[in-house]
């Protein structure tokens, strides 16, 4: 799981929160950062990243990440500050695929909840390329 | 439904939806047994169908059965059929729905809710590929592609013992998840653009200027709800968002209560209310300033003089605040 978030304290906390539930986590503390990881070899199974953050911020980042096949599969949690709470931005997101948005302060049991749930989808995904490997290509189309 | 309806609610834009599109097309080639998971209201029907539309059985029968809904002692004769007196009440012989699936596709809805002794003799079908109805003594050899469905965690089942575990291997040879609708959330926008324009279609609104539409933030509150009906709540919820509207745009003030508390509650909306049974007005207290000690806190990056100042308060006021705090740990605000 990657972090994204400009505020090294912030990632400090989540790495350490996630690292407990077993999820292993590697940080960014920029979007730049962010996109290099994700182009990289590095496998991602699920983006936690900061709405606000100088340069690129979090709806930025989407709008890069929604370019590409593969890294548009990517599972996104944006994170935003409550004073955020206009909905223009989360339909910005949901525009741009973003699979959830949660608001600051981090409710934590949701928050493992919910990557859970990512990393779940994401291991489902990699079953059905093994059936669909092992299954009979369809004539005739 | 018709196969472009199935191909349009299968596709999705999220990545799972393709995979299991493609799974469905591949599988539907074969004449493999699938077993389809997924919890109430994601459409396991719908693959169901779209495996047998897709399939060289195209042209026989698909028929559903609801292994939950019928009593377990009429499941035998509905399922293999039964002989004229086979038992009271059979006045006629009468084919079973294996056998009126012949050529076809059988579709076991709820296939967890099977009772032992029929889960022992549908394991007897499945090998032989043939039914004896209840009351004859002669077997009838059938044709049947089977596919199954549950929302239970099946192999959980097994473990219990509640569930044969040969059945369940004869059951799950091609498994196929679906995901809830939550999981797919990317893809609750395209839904409900779809099934608005079939039910202002259906009204005869489709294309007119009373065809009703939804609001950018009735949409994103659509998008945010957890959905745990999955895809059927999203669709009944819409149909009647449809027919009780008398404006041609669908607002967050008409959406059920349930729906916007979940999502306000989701972003630190919901205020705390004075109940039937009172309320802990400390701990509601503390609630407050901790939301508001957080943002201050994150705004200045865990500088807590600067985050007093913000908040009008001494730095000393603030610290006791945070040293009284019971939970969590005082750097954690600011996440």
């Amino acid at each position: 799981m990657l972090i994204v978030d400009d505020q090294a304290a912030a990632r400090e906390i989540l790495t350490r929160k996630l690292s407990r539930e077993s999820i292993r986590t590697v940080t960014a503390d920029s979007g730049r950062e962010c996109l290099k990881i994700v182009r990289s070899a590095e496998h991602v199974d699920v983006i936690l990243l900061d709405v606000s953050m100088p340069e690129m911020d979090g709806i930025e980042v989407c709008r890069e990440l929604a370019k590409e096949d593969r890294t548009r599969s990517i599972p996104v949690i944006l994170l935003t500050a409550l004073d955020d709470h206009d909905y223009q931005i989360r339909f910005q997101g949901m525009n741009l695929g973003v699979s959830e948005f949660m608001t600051k302060p981090v409710n934590w049991k949701e928050l493992f909840t919910r990557v859970r749930g990512h990393l779940r989808s994401r291991a489902l995904a990699r079953q059905i390329d093994q059936t669909l490997a092992g299954l009979p290509e369809r004539g005739g189309e | 439904m018709d196969s472009a309806n199935i191909e349009r609610l299968l596709i999705g834009q999220h990545p799972l939806m393709h995979r299991i599109h493609s799974l469905v097309r591949k599988v539907a080639a074969t004449d493999a047994t699938v077993l389809i998971m997924g919890e109430s209201g994601t459409g396991k029907e719908l693959i169901a169908r779209a495996v047998h539309s897709w399939s060289p059985r195209e042209s026989g029968a698909f028929i559903p059965v609801n292994c939950g809904a019928i009593p377990a002692e009429l499941l035998e004769s509905e399922l293999f059929g039964h002989e004229k007196g086979a038992f009271t009440g059979a006045v006629r012989t009468r084919p079973g729905m294996f056998s009126l699936a012949n050529g076809g596709t059988i579709f076991l809805d709820e296939i967890g809710e099977m009772s032992a002794p029929l889960q022992v003799k549908l394991l007897r079908v499945l090998q032989e590929r043939q039914v004896r109805p209840v009351g004859s003594d002669r077997e009838i050899k059938i044709d049947v592609r089977v596919i199954a469905a549950t929302n239970k965690d099946l192999g959980e089942e097994v473990r219990q013992g509640r569930f044969r575990e040969d059945l369940y291997y004869r059951l799950h040879v091609i498994p196929l998840h679906v995901p809830s609708l939550r999981e797919r959330r990317s893809d609750i926008p395209l839904l409900v653009e779809h099934f608005l324009a079939k039910l202002n279609l259906r009204q005869g609104n489709a294309g007119q200027s009373n065809s009703v539409r939804i609001s950018e933030e009735a949409m994103v509150q659509l998008w945010e709800y957890d959905w745990p009906g999955n895809v059927r709540e999203l669709e009944n919820l819409l149909e009647r968002l449809v027919i009780l509207t008398d404006k041609d745009t669908i607002e967050v003030d008409s959406l059920p209560s349930n729906v916007r508390s979940f999502v306000s509650s989701r972003h630190g909306g919901v205020q705390p209310t004075l109940g039937e049974d009172g309320l802990d007005f400390n701990r509601a207290v503390e609630a407050f300033e901790d939301r508001l000690i957080g943002e201050a806190l994150r705004r200045t990056n865990g500088n807590k003089q600067a985050a007093a100042k913000l908040l009008g308060l001494k730095r000393t006021t603030l610290v006791a605040k945070l040293r009284r705090r019971r939970s969590p740990a005082t750097s954690d605000l600011v996440v």
